[in-house]
């Protein structure tokens, strides 16, 4: 089976400046998150793939069709780019429903698309206002909207919740959430990681034109062997427990923390000490209140693998 | 490894097509034209040459009862190809058809440059060429309002108020010759506009230009040729090179006897040089380096 997005060695040159470099992926069905700090070539690429760029080098498809010059392919991609895009002299209703038309859609079924699309992003009550009226979040609704307008199967999101208010962000990653449950293919960038992580576990990293690591959030960090993980404990005799956690040969290093209950420890074998754990509170008869693992989330696994 | 939901299956659909995929973009920008201000009383201004060449043809056809009224121009007693030529070549009608493109032109492109609206059309089912055609179609629509449709229904009228078929009969190329000016007229002026549209973001700017190179042009021509006396130099002039290009088509006398051929040759580079920049410049994406 096919994933719908595969790219093969594409590379983008902008004169002298690398903007991608050999990237070579599968994007699968559901949302995927594509991360990477300002100009490490997400816009690049999401760019190529939908036909307004044209690779230096390598090939990229879509549903296995090339993408350059292939306009009919729209038909089923909708894309929501970084930067507003309006007539700001027209109305939010006059803006979709002209973009709808150059679907093939009849003047009634594009109007009836625009008053739903407006109704899922909560604009309708403002479609008679002229853009140049929308605040910031208004805009970047009807951004969202124009994308998912003519019901596409796969959409293309360009920092989709930049500059909505803690509300209209909520909206929309409840919004995005919804269509990887009807079964559609997600591919949305961002910079802001917790952003991502409430969306999906499943991401793209992109440095310097380059992909870093692909994949589940977990398994990535499992991975990354070079940093070894953190476990993070709160439970009544911690001094006792660094004790018998340091005769452990994959336990790298134990602190005691700040708080007189706290234990942190390193290891570069998270599952042999979580099998373990079970076993020394069981044996040492441990009261623990809390375990968390503080470098198991997209913002450790970005640092280690950005270098920061 | 976690286990993947596999919800996609291979579509085997054909991807639908619109038939006219420009004329979306042509009706936005005929609506958008129509909502500037003065917009229509300049238009309405631009049809009055019109006017008085269909009173003229009234008065042609009536030349017994205005005899006693006015002194009667000898164009209007026997009404030729050359009266439709005349109309179409008019400098009044050239002046208004610029200020036309000043208002409907000038946005076209320089607007989508401005907005970023360019990346919207190109990820919609839109070839570059029905962009282009749709934002054409916008200034075809307002010169062929202003030459081909008042040049074919004066001779239209012509017939109706004579009664017979005999310019027809001797101009029997009339209507196609009205047609071919009115397209080469129409195809120079949208290409120079849209060229000019696509050189800035600003409209305002593009206006300008629009207006400016067309008075330059002219205002080049008669400085150089007071001072060299060079017919040739009349193709430093728009309003020259237009005119000649009807010489041919309607029998007319050339402006400063220069061959048509050179202004033929002349509109034409300029219009594939037209074509080539909007091509090049035309595109979803500006890098930003």
């Amino acid at each position: 089976m096919k994933a719908p997005i595969q790219t093969d060695k594409l590379s983008k040159w902008y004169g002298n400046i690398l903007g991608l470099s050999e990237v070579s992926l599968e994007v699968r069905p559901g949302i995927t998150g594509l991360l990477g700090p300002n100009g490490a070539g997400k816009s690049t690429l999401m760019k190529i793939l939908t036909g307004q760029l044209r690779p230096s080098l390598g090939r990229a498809f879509i549903w296995g069709e090339k993408i350059w010059n292939n306009f009919r392919l729209f038909n089923r991609i909708g894309y929501c780019p970084e930067h507003d895009s309006f007539y700001e002299q027209t109305t939010g209703w006059q803006f979709l429903t002209g973009l709808l038309r150059l679907f093939p859609f009849s003047s009634a079924e594009a109007a009836g698309r625009a008053e739903r699309a407006l109704a899922t992003v909560e604009l309708l009550p403002d479609k008679d206002r002229l853009i140049r009226g929308y605040s910031r979040g208004m805009r970047q609704r009807l951004k969202v909207a124009q994308a998912l307008a003519h019901d596409p199967d796969l959409l293309i999101l360009d920092e989709p919740l930049n500059g909505l208010d803690p509300l209209g962000k909520r909206r929309i990653i409840r919004l995005i959430k919804d269509l990887k449950n009807d079964n559609k293919t997600v591919l949305l960038s961002s910079h802001v990681l917790p952003e991502v992580e409430a969306l999906t576990k499943d991401i793209i990293l992109i440095h310097q034109g380059k992909i870093l690591a692909s994949g589940d959030i977990h398994e990535l960090r499992d991975l990354i062997d070079s940093h070894p993980h953190i476990i993070a404990l709160r439970c009544d005799r911690p001094r006792e427990l660094a004790a018998r956690l340091v005769r452990e040969p994959f336990i790298l290093k134990v602190h005691l923390g700040g708080q007189p209950d706290s234990l942190i420890v390193e290891t570069d074998n998270r599952d042999r000490f979580f099998s373990l754990l079970p076993e020394l509170v069981m044996d040492m008869g441990l009261a623990v209140d809390e375990i968390t693992s503080p470098d198991d989330n997209l913002q450790a696994v970005f640092d280690y693998l950005v270098g920061k | 490894m976690t286990i993947r939901e596999k919800g996609y299956h291979h579509w085997d659909g054909q991807f639908l097509e619109r038939r006219h995929p420009w004329w979306p973009i042509t009706r936005l920008g005929i609506r958008l034209t129509f909502k500037r201000k003065f917009f229509k009383f300049i238009f309405s201004s631009s049809l009055l040459p019109a006017v008085v060449f269909l009173a003229g043809i009234y008065i042609s056809e009536r030349l017994e009862d205005f005899r006693g009224m006015a002194r009667v121009e000898s164009l209007l007693l026997n009404i030729s190809a050359k009266y439709f030529g005349a109309y179409l070549t008019a400098d009044f009608l050239l002046f208004m058809a610029v200020i036309i493109l000043v208002f409907c032109a000038a946005g076209l492109v320089a607007d989508d440059l401005k907005h970023n609206t360019l990346q919207l059309y190109f990820a919609r089912p839109l070839r570059k060429r029905d962009y282009l055609l749709g934002k054409a179609s916008v200034v075809f629509f307002f010169l062929f309002l202003l030459t081909l449709v008042p040049g074919l229904l004066l001779v239209i009228f012509k017939l109706i108020f004579s009664g017979s078929f005999r310019l027809l009969r001797e101009n029997p190329w009339l209507p196609l010759a009205v047609l071919a000016y009115s397209l080469l007229f129409t195809l120079f002026l949208t290409a120079y506009a849209l060229l000019l549209s696509s050189l800035s973001r600003n409209g305002r700017a593009v206006s300008l230009l629009i207006f400016g190179v067309y008075l330059f042009s002219d205002m080049l021509f008669n400085i150089l040729y007071g001072i060299f006396h060079s017919p040739y130099l009349g193709l430093l002039s728009m309003r020259t090179n237009l005119k000649l290009l009807a010489v041919p088509l309607f029998g007319l006398k050339p402006p400063l006897g220069l061959p048509w051929g050179y202004s033929a040759a002349l509109l034409a580079a300029v219009v594939a040089l037209a074509a080539v920049v909007l091509v090049k410049k035309v595109k979803g994406v500006s890098v930003i380096r």
